[in-house]
């Protein structure tokens, strides 16, 4: 009877919540997700004749371009955001982002299994995993080509005619390739069954312990050392 | 339908200007103010209400004596147009005489033409509604498509009175384009006939005296790479890499639905991951 107890005390036991993300990571997150949909909803019917009927829900062609320079213009905050208010956070993201070790490597095959559903043992990963540092990068690399492109497309008396015709181009490959990785993005943070316990960690800046240790290890471990987590294992003694 | 060419031999014109003032009356196009460019031209290039516009050059030929060169200036009608290929909204098309218009109701006004025509000669216009908002439109030389539809020649190739243009079956004017070089070419050494392939061939087609680029012409005009490579290459695999990863996403959504129902992958041992 009390063998039973404990199991089912030990199964909802409260869940502990660890700092992931600063504020100024968080608002910035939430500023470049907002204007990146902003954007793209303001352009679609440029991209594609089948949204032609968003033009009248955006007041006419032209005020769907103004819209769509207002949200460029916030578009390019969070970089400015995140290095005015967590500049340590930023450049911790783009160091982890330049680092890479064989548990990196070893994620994706085992992430194509968990993402289908299967079971999955991926390596230990770091502050952010390989998948995580793959989208960052991918993210960085086309918010650079939109918003360099934006510019000459925007100010074209100020460019050669060569560099603004090529700026159609790069706006196009840039947010072609960013929507493409959006789409997985967005499904695992907010659809995916195991990963969505991330989602608490752009939205209010922390994630439950327990996941952090199943999704990343080496973090975990590195936390516990610090003394940040105490797991359950050191305060009580193991087995009833 | 067999298809035309407004041919213009430079060599025949004298500068009346009585084409720009047949092209503004038939389109109805409004005069623009300009100043004083230093010549007797009156603009600079063409603009969204002046679809045709004489050069007048003064050019030192080789043996260093001058040249006061005329040209009429407006839209080639390419084979292989820049501006269709850009326009997002499908509002330039080829028309059966092989003249390119704009459908001035489908055009938004967004300039990708404006920027991409590789003789530059696309403009935008702003105009005001009812409500006070401003809104563009893009303009340029139609061939006076409507003038042909009836069975008339365009506007400004009727005026000509020195029989400096003229408007007929390609062929046939690509032949007089060419015999006449031949004829010229004492008088003029670098004269050609201005057809570029680099855009498929155009339907105005010249006989110039000197080389293109005494005309501010470019050697040799093509369709931008860059737009070739974002219309026929970036844009759709664009879209279907949208469609793979939302495919894979509906994949995994419905994979996990079936066979992780509880939502396993979260244990001790292994661990899950996300992006």
């Amino acid at each position: 009877m009390e063998k039973r107890e404990e199991k089912i005390m030990s199964r909802k036991k409260p869940t502990k919540y660890v700092k992931r993300f600063s504020t100024a990571f968080v608002i910035a997150h939430a500023v470049n997700a907002f204007s990146f949909f902003a954007l793209y909803v303001t352009a679609l019917p440029m991209y594609t004749e089948f949204f032609d009927w968003l033009y009248p829900v955006l007041g006419g062609p032209a005020n769907a371009r103004f819209l769509h320079r207002i949200f460029a213009v916030t578009f390019v905050t969070p970089t400015i955001i995140y290095l005015l208010f967590d500049r340590k956070g930023f450049f911790f993201w783009m160091k982890q982002l330049i680092t890479w070790k064989k548990r990196d490597m070893d994620f994706f095959t085992e992430f194509v299994k968990e993402f289908f559903g299967a079971k999955a043992k991926p390596p230990k990963q770091g502050f952010f995993n390989a998948g995580e540092k793959i989208n960052s990068m991918i993210q960085i690399v086309t918010a650079v080509l939109i918003i360099g492109s934006g510019v000459t497309m925007w100010f074209p008396e100020y460019f050669p005619r060569e560099l603004v015709q090529f700026g159609y181009l790069l706006h196009n490959i840039g947010f072609g390739l960013a929507i493409a990785v959006v789409v997985g993005h967005i499904y695992l943070s907010i659809l995916h069954p195991g990963s969505s316990p991330a989602f608490r960690g752009v939205i209010k800046g922390d994630v439950d312990v327990e996941f952090v240790k199943a999704h990343y290890r080496d973090w975990y471990d590195e936390l516990v050392q610090q003394g940040v987590i105490v797991p359950d294992d050191k305060k009580k003694p193991k087995g009833a | 339908m067999a298809e035309f060419v407004k041919y213009i031999d430079v060599t025949k014109c004298d500068g009346c200007r009585a084409c720009m003032v047949a092209c503004k009356n038939w389109n109805d196009l409004p005069a623009e103010h300009t100043d004083f460019l230093g010549s007797v031209q009156s603009h600079t290039k063409t603009t969204a209400d002046t679809w045709n516009v004489l050069q007048y050059i003064e050019h030192e030929n080789s043996k260093g004596g001058l040249e006061y060169l005329f040209r009429h200036s407006s839209c080639f009608h390419c084979t292989d147009a820049a501006c269709q290929k850009v326009c997002p909204e499908s509002a330039i098309s080829y028309t059966d005489f092989g003249s390119v218009v704009i459908d001035q109701d489908k055009c938004v006004g967004c300039g990708y033409c404006v920027q991409n025509c590789p003789f530059e000669v696309i403009s935008l216009k702003e105009y005001k509604d009812k409500n006070g908002e401003t809104y563009r439109k893009s303009h340029k030389c139609t061939m006076c498509t409507d003038r042909l539809e009836e069975g008339l020649q365009p506007a400004c190739v009727t005026t000509c009175h020195t029989g400096a243009m003229e408007f007929g079956k390609k062929d046939e004017m690509i032949r007089k384009a060419e015999k006449r070089v031949s004829e010229i070419r004492g008088r003029f050494p670098n004269t050609m006939v201005y057809n570029p392939p680099g855009v498929g061939g155009t339907h105005t087609v010249y006989v110039l005296a000197e080389r293109p680029s005494v005309y501010g012409l470019p050697e040799n005009p093509k369709v931008p790479t860059s737009a070739v490579v974002w219309k026929d290459y970036a844009q759709p695999i664009g879209k279907m890499m949208l469609g793979a990863t939302t495919m894979a996403v509906v994949a995994g959504f419905v994979s996990n639905k079936l066979f992780n129902k509880g939502g396993h992958g979260h244990g001790e041992e292994g661990g899950e991951d996300y992006e």
